[in-house]
């Protein structure tokens, strides 16, 4: 019982101080006393972390005194696997939500501590430890992590299946819960904003990095699920458009849009109210994400079990747009800047295509994701919209964000002249032309694949143009390689070389991939693609977490591939498909075990009655370039953390 | 009305999102079975025969003339857990020349599936062991709990996957009796 | 001046060059087995979240294929082994809905979308 009690009271401590903040941050913006916010903050991260450690330890030691316990863990389950346990399931999941969250208030607040008589920043706390309430207070209710097991629980279930065969279950999670989270920051101050009617200070720029540092957390975080789905789920793909992906994928194109548009502002104090309304949308998409993610309402292979925190996520999503909207229609009018955009080929000129092309998409995927649920309320049946739906919306969309890319690094603020822009294009769009001569003469046909690297070089090509210059300007001012290299325009420009890469990963795995199920007896060898698989024999392998059959299977004469199939122990012990696959910066070779000859029914392997015993069937996929994904993916990682890093000679001025 | 753009669209921005969110709050959650279509709607019941938990031969043909509820389930399988109660308690309402209830063990050891099914104190009987899982492949079953409802004429009018309920199943039922 | 004009023209005629090229070696009526795979790829797994019967192994994705298969040898068009799979199997067996009745909601909207977008772009970016 101790464990129970230890940890619910690190929930009540946290959710205590975080409404007491809240109380006393609203108190104190009417009286103009001392407000002690970082204090109230710093109890919450305490509270928060008490109990994360009441669990990690249950978790680490078995303890299943803890239900969630019991339903997560086992004896035998390795220590990585223990401490990934606890957002495993969906009340451990709040709990990595609520410390991520105590840690950004508490280093927001320490951060302003200086301002913290600031108008914007008290509200902004004010607002900040309402979240944070929020969602400890789920913890103390319906989400109770720390239920007590009546009986004596002598062995646990262990984690499912699929959470405890890849180490990606420990980054995953955590980066894109840190992204999901940081996005509470601008949501905050622009609600603070609109509050005090204050807009056009020095936050835009402030609250930039913190929203460039979110949006590297998010999108990192969304490519290592998606390379962590490849690697387990078993089809070869890495993206299904399954509403749980698509409700990580909303916040993040609101995101993207705000972290364009607030350059704007800041160069040129455009687009205030816009840029509050993306902020308070990224915000609200992420708790209708955490709401699809949580409630069951749609099914999905990502989902946590359904619970009765559908309509408390919901309650606080309307709370929150409710809010942000009739601030908006109060405020909004006498905020907005009293200049415009001059030129559809200036650089805000880009950026507002940027912003709709971004918002329209989402909307999209957003109407997409919903349909089942509009079509079964109107029409009783049941409809499914997948892969064919999106991937249709998004290819047009793709090339003009590609185009975008490619153009508007090399323009200027206000206007720009289009003579000088051919010049900085010209050599550019050459390469690029010649590029795809090339293809076309080595036989690339399918046009889809020509229009996209011709506009992926271009988009390269002006990427390289402006961080060279960035860097040589800076290099004229006397600093170093690699000081020049921190900042947001380099770290931009970094980050479009990133997606340019994951760019042309996605457009020639996703055209040129091959799928063969090859039948293989002992010793036999068969091509698909040019790669020779050999069959090799099975292997029983066994040991304290899991009983596999595995296939050794020999690709190209020199890399040993072993899919599997394994179960799980584990009182519900799972059984599951494990893919092999052999990289190579070329190509991708993904190999599962799918079915196995005669009346040896190794553990779980489907049985193929026709085929002679002693044969499998190998599912062979062969994805060329599909590792550049992964690889881009670390490169915008990399670009936003160069972005993030303060430059050590200048700030970015706001030149108006 | 261009001073006043941002007060107008905030307004019908609010009433969209409000009417959006109330409805996908009242949607029900996932929790029946789904209703999956499989490749043998309409076309007669692929033969299912074998020895029963409980020592008798059982076979799907001598069920001819009632509607069947064919439930493939393993002592592993938590949903089988979950749906066991209502099994049953579907059983024992359709006792009198109702549905029939038949069950099939998938990829299972014997000894399990008998102490699951006396555990849940089973209504009917399940076929202990599918030899090749030749059953299951022929009905297409690629994990438990996966249901099947046969027509009085032999013919599958339905494939359930996941954990079901009495509710769903009496529903179901009812309208192929019709 | 002389020499913008003839760079960028230049350049433009070499692309127009460059897409008759790829029009012309483009491969023009899809084979049947391409037929095949696009068909696979726009119906459902039956035991599946959001899988295609292209991208899953199992026995009922398998099963589907097959009839595929034998629909397209049979002669039957696109629509037709789509409609009749619809028939079968129900409405949610295609992975993207049929644009008839409510689906068509599905594909005006982003239509709407790219209208209402041009328009405020173009609303937006004119102010002077």
């Amino acid at each position: 019982m101790t464990l129970t009690w230890l940890g619910r009271s690190g929930v009540y401590i946290a959710s205590l101080a975080f409404v007491l903040g809240a109380v006393r941050q609203i108190w104190v913006l009417q009286n103009g006393k001392q407000s002690y916010a970082r204090y109230f903050a710093f109890a919450g991260l305490v509270g928060v972390a008490l109990s994360v450690g009441v669990m990690q330890f249950a978790l680490i030691t078995h303890n299943f005194s803890l239900a969630f316990v019991s339903e997560n863990n086992a004896t035998f389950t390795p220590l990585l696997y223990s401490i990934t346990g606890m957002w495993s399931a969906l009340e451990g999941s709040i709990l990595l939500w609520a410390l991520l969250l105590s840690a950004y208030i508490v280093f927001v607040l320490f951060r302003y501590r200086k301002e913290a008589a600031d108008s914007v920043v008290s509200w902004a706390s004010a607002v900040l430890f309402i979240v944070g309430a929020f969602f400890t207070l789920l913890m103390a209710g319906p989400a109770d992590p720390f239920i007590h097991n009546a009986a004596k629980v002598l062995q646990g279930a262990g984690p499912n299946a699929l959470l405890q065969d890849n180490p990606l279950v420990a980054i995953h999670p955590p980066l894109l819960y840190a992204g999901f989270v940081g996005f509470s920051v601008p949501f905050a101050f622009a609600l603070a904003m609109l509050i005090t009617g204050r807009v056009q200070d020095r936050w835009p720029l402030e609250l930039r990095r913190w929203s460039v540092l979110s949006w590297g957390f998010l999108t990192v975080g969304i490519v290592m699920g998606a390379w962590w789905s490849y690697q387990v789920l078993g089809w070869g793909g890495f993206w299904g458009w399954d509403p749980v992906e698509n409700a990580a994928l909303l916040p993040w194109l609101t995101a993207t849009a705000y972290i364009h548009s607030v350059i704007v502002q800041d160069r040129r104090g455009l687009f205030r109210v816009w840029n509050l309304t993306l902020a308070i949308a990224t915000f609200a998409l992420t708790i209708l994400g955490t709401f699809f993610t949580r409630s069951g309402v749609l099914q999905s292979v990502h989902a946590f079990s359904s619970s009765t925190l559908g309509p408390i996520l919901m309650g606080f999503f309307i709370l929150t747009v409710g809010t942000g909207l009739a601030l908006l229609a109060w405020r909004g009018d006498r905020l907005r800047s009293p200049v415009g955009v001059d030129s559809p080929f200036s650089r805000e000129g880009l950026f507002v295509a940027n912003n709709i092309l971004f918002v329209g998409f989402a909307i999209v995927v957003l109407l997409g994701t919903v349909f089942p649920l509009l079509y079964q309320a109107i029409n009783g049946g049941q409809v499914t919209v997948g892969t064919p739906y999106f991937a249709t919306v998004a290819a047009p969309l793709s090339v003009a964000l590609l185009v975008l890319m490619a153009l508007a690094p090399l323009v200027s603020w206000r206007t720009s002249d289009r003579k000088v822009l051919w010049e900085r294009l010209r050599f550019t769009v050459w390469v690029s032309l010649l590029a795809v001569m090339v293809m076309l003469l080595s036989g690339v046909r399918k046009p889809v694949v020509l229009v996209a690297y011709f506009l992926a070089i271009a988009a390269a090509g002006s990427a390289f143009r402006l961080l060279r210059g960035t860097i040589m300007s800076a290099h004229r001012r006397g600093e170093s390689f690699w000081s020049a290299l921190r900042g947001p325009t380099t770290g931009g420009m970094v980050v479009h070389l990133g997606v340019v890469i994951m760019a042309i990963g996605i457009v020639t795995s996703t055209s040129y991939t091959t799928r063969a199920d090859v039948t293989l007896a002992r010793a036999q060898s068969t091509y698909v693609a040019g790669q020779k698989i050999t069959f090799d024999g099975f292997r029983q392998v066994s040991d304290s977490l899991r009983t596999a059959t595995d296939l050794e299977i020999v690709v190209n004469n020199h890399d040993r591939m072993q899919p599997a199939i394994t179960t799980f122990n584990g009182r519900d012990g799972q059984t599951v498909g494990t893919p092999a696959i052999d990289s190579n910066p070329w190509r991708d070779v993904y190999l599962t075990f799918d079915a196995v000859g005669g009346n040896g029914a190794a553990s779980g392997a489907q049985v193929a009655g026709n085929l002679p015993a002693g044969s499998v069937v190998v599912g062979v996929t062969v994805e060329p370039l599909i590792s550049w994904l992964w690889a881009g993916g670390l490169i915008v990682g990399l670009g936003s953390a160069l972005s993030f890093v303060r430059r050590r000679h200048r700030e970015e001025v706001n030149p108006l | 009305m261009r001073r006043r753009v941002v007060f107008y669209s905030s307004l019908a921005a609010l009433v969209l999102v409000v009417a959006f969110s109330v409805f996908l709050a009242t949607r029900h959650t996932v929790t029946d079975a789904t209703s999956s279509p499989s490749p043998l709607l309409g076309k007669p019941a692929p033969a299912v025969k074998g020895i029963s938990l409980s020592g008798t031969m059982v076979n799907l043909s001598s069920y001819r003339g009632h509607v069947v509820v064919l439930n493939f389930w393993a002592s592993w399988c938590p949903p089988c857990k979950q749906e066991a109660p209502e099994l049953s308690t579907f059983a024992w309402q359709q006792r009198n020349g109702g549905a029939r209830v038949l069950g099939v063990v998938f990829n299972d050891s014997v000894s399990s599936a008998k102490s699951f099914s006396t555990y849940y104190g089973s209504l009917y009987p399940s076929i202990a062991v599918d030899t090749n899982g030749s059953i299951a492949n022929s009905y297409g079953v690629t994990s438990p709990p996966t249901t099947f409802i046969i027509n009085r004429h032999g013919r599958v009018v339905a494939e359930l996957l996941g954990a079901t309920t009495v509710r769903q199943l009496t529903a179901i039922v009812n309208k192929v009796t019709s | 001046m002389m020499k913008f004009l003839r760079s960028f023209w230049l350049w433009l005629a070499a692309a127009v060059v460059v897409i008759v090229v790829a029009f012309v070696v483009a491969p023009s009526a899809s084979s049947t087995q391409q037929r095949i795979n696009h068909l696979e790829s726009l119906v459902k797994c039956p035991a599946c979240e959001d899988l295609s019967v292209a991208e899953s192994n199992a026995t009922s994705a398998i099963a589907v294929r097959h009839e595929i298969v034998l629909k397209v040898k049979q002669g039957e068009s696109d629509t037709a082994i789509l409609t009749s799979l619809e028939d079968s199997y129900g409405t949610s067996i295609l992975l993207s809905p049929s644009t008839s009745g409510i689906g068509s909601l599905l594909w005006v909207l982003p239509v709407v979308v790219v209208i209402v977008g041009a328009g405020a772009y173009l609303r937006l970016v004119r102010r002077k």
